[in-house]
């Protein structure tokens, strides 16, 4: 070979290896900006949803930073009413949530379809600083939400989890996994609890881990517990909630499935599981339950989804919207059984329940009327939306119309002071339907009470119950006035 | 084009037959056979878990393992083959046939690298064949990502098979190259401690320590770091469209290729004046 | 005549690693093999003859010095290596093949294809006295058909110059002949032949010209009837006993290779053939023949070896 050639050889293999390193940085860069795009979304749910801070990470900071960068790229992220515009919305997915105090990223978050633009935030050049500075910060383990810097530069600490296994965290996130099942099985909790968390610091996608360990969290190792009486709860200001020994586990779940949720934002299953088998099931707490069902249908789903956040939305009185989605959902999937049988009845439901809900607001209305010609006309419209509301549960039929429309009767007596009478109603009413059961029992006590009619031993110890629900120590008094007055109203 | 086409026909037979007689080895099939004990083993040890929870808990721990299955063992069969196509044949001679053809060197090394290339390839496809169909009889859904996850473990593999097929051109036994194979994917995968290391040198403010931080630092920007590919394990149980991941995997394919050809011309540099 | 491979010059050196001596395994070579001839390349183990063929293939790099292939000298390009067909020693071929499958990829190699692959394929298989074996696969083979499919995978281009680097060792007389005959039958064609070896009596039967070559210089080279030297005669005779071997030997003939009563005499050049059978019928000894006897390969090899290793020693 002569000599010419060997400097063209020569030439082309450093090319070729600038070529090769040029990538590799590009790649890098892809990564870190991976890891942070990530953590922002994190953060982005993070303070839309849980306004989880600590003091001792800089999370916030960082994130507020972005925000800032990003105002100087108009046009990257889209304001929340521009997204609408460019995608009409179903009818039936919530309306965006109240803006509040929720920043431009934050807002752009809310929705998946908007991935692409965080993504191309994350990595452009308008936020190289905020990008360097999470690195910084994520090395020295000072961002609660950047758990999984496995492809950022090496720690600083020296040797990181990932490089104990050899890029093969997963698989030992499994094999902890299974650990964490013998633990269970063994009634292990604070082993369990421990490695479960050793598990998803691993593999922080473990989705599988998250839903399984907050089910055993709030499931499994809670059904052995007794209630706490509420008097010898605690209050939690981390919580804002009176926690007993069963709550104390419900609370370990959500907070895992938080977790969960900041390392997994677009897994609809991590938040329906928060919304519904933790806040509805556990806590009965339908409104943080709406909340989350509500985000659970706006990532990609699966279509028995949006069911419980109907269901959901009833419980809460939120009739209008329950109403609507399921109407929109029959719309939708006419050729499935749900379609085609459970959101006919549950539509006629809501319907009912509506009109009952006017029927009450109008008397209402008609009670505080100065002008009595308007009083009358206020009430004949109530009476009107009552009978309407009487009508549909008779075409709802089954023993669950029935309970409902007896419920309406029971009101009419009452409102006539015929309370013997109302309580007989709904004495029958609440054989017909269990999941009325308790609301009409205690209409059943209201009665009785109103009425001074004699009310029985078990009915006495519920009121005493009653009366302290909510209520615990240490709470703060304001909270207290609240609980009380809203029992006063119960009862 | 005539000649384009010409230049590649050589190259092209002799990819065929380093094909032919590579599937024939005894240790490729027995790698094979064990990874393939592995994938379906992993359904019995997802076994362990308890059974009353209705997730995909089993599913995703067969995934797992079986994509750091199909690495472990295709990395075996990757070093093992490319350590050596070239120094088998010069221990038993066929280079003298080979070469002494109208065939010149860089399509002879052309020729054996895509041989090499072909029988990784149809190994994986294998490994991956099966890990499919395991999959496919659990979930009923064929599992595309893993075929996302493959292709990136096969462009990990390229690089590794590059710089290994280098080294045993300068050699003329598989031991040593086999051996030097392995410290590459070792090394390979720890590229991210050289940061480490000049995060930590420099700190006394001798010029022999800032001289250890400069040079790690060389290092680090030169040399393909393999946990790049540790994407692979990620997709397979991820979002199907998330958009880092779609940028990554094409981007992360240009970086496997532009070192494999680095890692090729090391070895026509090596090999042009070779005495064999 | 037309020169078909020319060396001037050629040197090659060995270098030792670390302390090691270096190995000077040619010494300015000159070599010339003319076109159409079989070229008997001999030498003992080790005195080069190999690291010169693997030069004019382009396997190994001259240290010094130059080599021309057909008036080129740019050995080891494809161009020049198209015209060659190499066989050699103990190379291994695949035994997952079948025969005509490894023809076929070495003639692809060479850029065949097609119909001419396959007529190149028929022709060489049947000049090699393959064909019977053609779809069987390699591992069946015996030592001789690997040879003969070595042989033919080397003929499968129809090159103008064939190198054969010991085609004939390790072979039974049988198959030695089969392929001595094919060998002669291509240089009858025009073919030119380069074959190592240091099988001598194969040589002597078959080469037009050789080259002896020790300790990497060329000791000899040249036709062999410019290199055997033309002696004397030999008279073969019966009926011989001690005390007449005794009287022939005052005579000037000298006994050699005795074997009971019979022996060979030789004839020294004192006395005429003439002279020495009258000798014979006054010693009434049984004739049996009267033959020239002409120096052989190994006796040539003998002198010159030893000649280089005796100057090699003072």
């Amino acid at each position: 070979m002569k000599r010419h050639q060997k400097l063209v050889l020569a030439g082309a293999m450093l090319l070729i290896l600038a070529l090769a390193a040029t990538q590799g940085r590009h790649v890098r860069h892809l990564r870190e900006s991976e890891s942070f795009y990530r953590w922002m979304l994190a953060a982005a749910v993070n303070e839309r949803l849980f306004q989880d801070e600590s003091g001792q990470f800089k999370d916030k900071e960082l994130f507020e930073q972005c925000n800032a960068a990003s105002q100087k790229l108009a046009g990257l992220v889209p304001t929340v009413a521009a997204v609408a515009k460019e995608q009409p919305k179903a009818a039936s997915e919530p309306p965006a949530a109240e803006p509040g105090e929720v920043s431009e990223i934050g807002k752009a978050s809310q929705e998946y379809k908007n991935d692409p633009r965080i993504w191309a935030l994350a990595r452009s050049n308008e936020l190289a600083d905020a990008r360097a500075s999470f690195l910084k910060l994520a090395r020295s383990r000072q961002l609660r939400f950047a758990q999984d810097i496995q492809y950022a530069e090496a720690q600083e600490s020296g040797v990181g989890l990932f490089n104990l296994f050899f890029g093969f965290r997963k698989v030992a996130a499994n094999f902890i996994w299974i650990q964490v099942d013998r633990y269970w099985h063994q009634g292990e909790n604070y082993r369990m609890v421990a490695l479960m968390k050793t598990c998803t610091a691993l593999d922080p996608h473990f989705v599988e881990a998250y839903l399984i360990g907050s089910w055993h969290l709030s499931y499994n190792v809670t059904a052995k517990m007794m209630d706490t009486p509420w008097p010898q709860r605690k209050w939690d200001p981390k919580y804002s909630a009176c926690v007993g020994e069963k709550e104390k586990y419900y609370y370990v779940a959500i907070n895992f499935l938080k977790d969960g949720i900041r390392n997994n934002p677009r897994n609809y299953k991590l938040y329906f599981d928060l919304g519904f088998a933790v806040y509805k099931q556990k806590l009965k707490d339908y409104q943080n339950a709406v909340k989350y069902l509500s985000e659970a249908i706006r990532q990609p789903h699966d279509r028995w989804v949006p069911r419980q956040l109907f269901i959901c939305q009833e419980l809460n009185g939120q009739y209008a919207e329950a109403l609507a989605g399921w109407e929109d959902y029959a719309r939708r999937f006419p050729q499935t059984s749900t379609g085609q049988e459970v959101a006919p009845r549950f539509i006629k439901r809501n319907q009912g329940h509506l009109l009952e809900k006017r029927a009450e607001e109008a008397f209402k209305a008609a009670a505080a009327a100065t002008d009595p010609a308007e009083a009358e006309r206020l009430r004949k419209e109530a009476l009107k939306f009552r009978e309407q509301a009487k009508d549909i549960f008779m075409v709802l039929g089954s023993t669950e119309g029935d309970a409902l429309r007896m419920r309406i009767e029971a009101t009419e007596l009452a409102e006539q002071k015929r309370y013997m009478e109302a309580v007989a109603v709904l004495d029958k009413a609440r054989w017909e339907s269990a999941e009325l059961w308790d609301d009409l029992s205690h209409r059943i006590m209201r009665y009785k009470a109103d009425g001074n009619l004699p009310i029985s031993l078990s009915e006495q110890k519920e009121m005493e119950r009653e009366k302290d629900a909510g209520l615990c120590a240490g709470m703060p008094e304001q909270e207290r006035q609240r609980v009380q007055q809203k029992n006063a109203q119960l009862n | 084009m005539g000649a384009f086409i010409d230049f590649f026909r050589g190259p092209w037979h002799i990819a065929v037959y380093t094909y032919r007689e590579g599937i024939r080895k005894k240790t490729l099939i027995g790698f094979l056979i064990l990874s393939l004990l592995v994938i379906f083993g992993a359904s019995f040890i997802s076994s362990y878990l308890d059974p009353t929870s209705e997730t995909d808990i089993d599913l995703k721990l067969i995934k797992d393992i079986c994509v750091a299955t199909i690495s472990i063992f295709g990395v075996l069969i990757t070093i093992f083959i490319s350590a050596s196509v070239v120094p088998g044949e010069i221990e038993n001679k066929v280079i003298y046939t080979i070469l002494s053809k109208p065939v010149r060197r860089i399509q002879y090394l052309l020729g054996k690298f895509l041989g090499a290339q072909l029988i990784i390839i149809v190994n994986l496809v294998l490994m991956g064949f099966l890990f499919c169909a395991a999959l496919y009889m659990r979930q009923q859904v064929f599992p595309s990502l893993l075929l996302w996850s493959l292709l990136l473990t096969y462009f990990e593999f390229l690089i590794i098979s590059a710089f290994t097929f280098a080294v045993s051109c300068a050699s003329t036994s598989a031991v040593v190259p086999t051996i030097i194979g392995l410290f590459i994917y070792i090394t390979g995968n720890l590229t991210e401690f050289l940061k480490d290391v000049q995060n930590r040198a420099g700190q006394s403010g001798k010029w022999f320590d800032d001289m250890i931080g400069w040079v790690a630092n060389a290092l680090y920007q030169m040399l393909p770091n393999l946990q790049n590919f540790s994407l692979k394990t990620q997709i397979i149980n991820g979002q199907p469209n998330d958009p880092p991941t779609d940028v990554l995997i094409p981007n992360l394919m240009a970086y496997g290729t532009l070192y494999a050809i680095f890692g090729f011309l090391l070895a026509w540099v090596i090999f042009w004046r070779k005495e064999v | 005549m037309s020169i078909a491979i020319q060396t001037s010059k050629l040197t090659k050196v060995y270098e030792g690693s670390f302390r090691a001596q270096d190995v000077h395994a040619l010494k300015e070579l000159d070599l010339i093999i003319n076109q159409g001839e079989i070229y008997g390349y001999l030498g003992p183990n080790g005195s080069g003859k190999t690291t010169t063929i693997k030069m004019m293939l382009g396997l190994l790099f001259p240290t010094s010095g130059t080599i021309e292939i057909l008036g080129n000298p740019n050995v080891g390009s494809a161009s020049v290596k198209r015209n060659i067909g190499y066989l050699p020693e103990g190379a291994y071929y695949p035994d997952f093949l079948k025969g005509e499958e490894i023809l076929e990829y070495y003639g692809k190699l060479y850029g065949l294809g097609g119909k001419d692959l396959r007529h190149r394929m028929a022709e060489t298989l049947e000049l090699v006295g393959m064909t019977h074996a053609r779809k069987r696969l390699l591992r069946g083979y015996s030592k001789g058909m690997r040879q003969r499919i070595g042989l033919a995978q080397a003929l499968i281009s129809d090159p103008a110059i064939l190198i054969l680097d010991e085609p004939t060792t390790g072979l039974d007389p049988i198959a030695r002949k089969e392929i001595r005959d094919i060998l002669a039958n291509l240089r009858d064609k025009g073919k030119t032949l380069l074959i190592s070896s240091h099988e001598l009596l194969e040589v002597e039967l078959i080469c037009d010209r050789v080259g002896i070559l020790f300790e990497g210089v060329l000791q000899a080279q040249g036709t062999l009837d410019e290199l055997l030297v033309q002696r004397d005669v030999t008279v073969d005779v019966d009926d011989l006993d001690d005390a007449t071997a005794a009287k022939l030997a005052e005579r000037g003939l000298q006994v050699e290779d005795r074997v009971g009563t019979r022996a060979k005499l030789r004839v020294a050049s004192a006395i005429t053939a003439y002279e020495a059978l009258e000798l014979c019928r006054a010693f009434n000894l049984k004739l049996i023949g009267v033959a020239p006897r002409r120096e052989t390969l190994e006796e040539l090899f003998v002198r010159v070896v030893g000649a280089a290793q005796s100057t090699r020693r003072q």
